[in-house]
């Protein structure tokens, strides 16, 4: 069963477009990676997807329904980041007990397992929590609502490194037992690699590339040596990104198109083939600028 | 495959309403502090009268709770335009819901604090008379009895003042959400209004319009007014806000 389809899914925030044409479908029970750059419309996707915003144009379904005011899709769905409001007047027990009493699904065991595990104090208001924290207790509503579409939008702001590894490992332990459609948003893929298992990278509003993560690994290899042999090697081929390393030596993120026959004659002239990982080829693929950052402060 | 949940709006607004009517509970403090301030008002008195007769000089003062049904009415409106202020409203969308069922449980919400507040509120004039017989020095006392029946309407009466108001409420705190310089445009509008009619032809609305209402002699007649005027808003407000966006 297809989860989610957008078909030429638009959003315009006044002029300017935070989703333009976007198509992508998304089967159920699987967990996917929506990585982009700032401001590509990853939010906004979630949120429309959520039923938060209307989309301007195009379709856009989730378990066959408009999101958009469809109480079956609020049901069905859980939206989790940072901004979540919960009201002043309930501790964070209370708003335990609200949440349970909304999602049909709500496992209160695990809930509160993980509620003690992070050591919150069930007489605590969510308002004056610190930011990691309330990132952590937005978590646990997110895995133990066990909604069919579990969307958590930048799920990891201001949790430190550790909670962010307990964060990613109590995912994918709830998921294993209890299969569902979950949705993630994030910068950082490197962290978030070994839970997903597709990867749906978004640029400008639209589509750049959706495919399960171990193709996402082979999609390209990286060349490094000297200048004339990369620009040899690459001058035919698709070519990611490139970037000169001192004065002589040049490395290429390549589509990885080539047969084995030639990968050893590329090894063989003293190219370097190294492996680009998903999080590096991500940031490669939506670069929107020629050259990086040094390129600023480099005025010659 | 996952199943999937399917709640009806019934249910949905059920719990709703469970959950505002412990997320608001500040809303009845604040309720018991207004009303408690303007029993102090109240004791000032609202007319009095005097006068001498031969030997005999008597002074009468009137007191009523009407500052407090006031006061109440008051407090209906501007909880309204709260419900629909950013906090509140985004309290509802972290959990199930669709701007029906959002709206649907504000109402209700708001019709509950109507009747509390309605009867609170005309309870408080038994409290007046027993400060009045307390802390002032005329200890002769006048009142008119109520009966069971008479206090039981004025409760639904006052109720229903209470509601329209929060009603009114309800549609600008809607509007204002729509877009915020109707927070300018609807106080500028409102005046400029009852001017312009008070100089073309020397009827001033807002009275007209408190007559209207406040000074109906049949209960039904009022009950209808009332209901007929408060749907009408609170239907208007749903049509906005069904097409609001929420989150942003």
């Amino acid at each position: 069963m297809k989860v989610v389809e957008c078909n030429e899914l638009t959003k315009e925030h006044g002029q300017r477009k935070a989703l333009s044409n976007l198509s992508v479908t998304i089967e159920e029970n699987k967990i996917t990676g929506l990585i982009g750059r700032n401001g590509s419309g990853k939010t906004t996707l979630l949120k429309i997807l959520a039923g938060f915003w209307a989309e301007s144009s195009g379709q856009v379904n989730v378990f066959s329904n408009r999101p958009f005011n469809s109480l079956f899709v609020s049901a069905n769905t859980v939206f989790v980041d940072d901004q979540m409001n919960f009201p002043t007047a309930l501790t964070l027990k209370e708003i335990l007990e609200q949440a349970s009493k909304f999602y049909e699904k709500w496992d209160m065991d695990l809930a509160l397992r993980l509620f003690d595990y992070f050591s919150f104090d069930s007489k605590q208001i969510h308002n004056n929590l610190s930011k990691g924290n309330r990132s952590t207790f937005n978590m646990i509503i997110g895995l133990a609502s066990r909604c069919a579409l579990t969307i958590f939008d930048e799920p990891t702001t201001g949790m430190d490194a550790a909670v962010r590894k307990d964060f990613y490992r109590a995912l994918l332990k709830d998921y294993l037992a209890h299969p569902r459609s979950i949705i993630i948003s994030s910068h950082y893929l490197d962290e978030l690699e070994v839970v997903l298992e597709d990867v749906l990278l978004i640029e400008e509003g639209s589509n750049l590339l959706h495919m399960p993560i171990e193709e996402l690994k082979e999609y390209a290899i990286g060349l490094s040596g000297s200048s004339d042999q990369i620009d040899g090697w690459i001058s035919d081929i698709d070519v990611v990104h490139t970037n000169t390393v001192g004065l002589d030596s040049k490395y290429a993120a390549v589509k990885n198109d080539f047969t084995g026959e030639a990968l050893e004659q590329i090894k063989r002239s003293g190219v370097q083939v190294s492996s680009v990982s998903p999080g590096d080829l991500c940031v490669y693929l939506t670069q929107t600028t020629t050259g990086g950052i040094d390129d600023v402060f480099d005025r010659s | 495959m996952m199943s999937l949940t399917d709640p009806s709006l019934a249910v949905v607004v059920r719990k709703q309403i469970q959950f505002k009517m412990k997320s608001c509970i500040g809303m009845f403090s604040t309720l018991i502090v207004l009303q408690l301030i303007a029993l102090v008002f109240s004791f000032g008195g609202t007319g009095m009268m005097g006068g001498t007769r031969s030997s005999l000089e008597y002074e009468m003062n009137y007191y009523s709770a009407d500052i407090i049904l006031v006061f109440t009415m008051l407090w209906a409106f501007i909880n309204a335009i709260l419900i629909k202020t950013k906090d509140y409203r985004e309290d509802d969308f972290v959990f199930v819901t669709n701007r029906v069922s959002s709206n649907l449980s504000n109402i209700v919400l708001l019709l509950i604090v109507s009747i509390v507040g309605a009867i609170t509120a005309m309870l408080s004039s038994y409290l007046l008379r027993i400060g009045i017989y307390f802390f002032s020095d005329n200890k002769e006392i006048i009142y008119t009895e109520v009966e069971f029946l008479e206090l039981l309407t004025g409760i639904i009466a006052a109720g229903l003042f209470i509601f329209l108001f929060s009603g009114l409420g309800y549609i600008i705190g809607t509007l204002v959400q729509l877009n915020k310089t109707f927070a300018f445009i609807i106080p500028v509008v409102f005046l400029g209004f009852i001017f312009l009619v008070e100089m073309s032809s020397e009827v001033h609305l807002l009275l007209e319009i408190g007559k209207f209402y406040f000074n109906e002699e049949s209960f039904w007649l009022l009950t209808s007014k009332t209901i007929m005027t408060s749907g009408l808003l609170f239907t208007a407000a749903m049509l906005v806000s069904n097409r609001l966006e929420v989150k942003q």
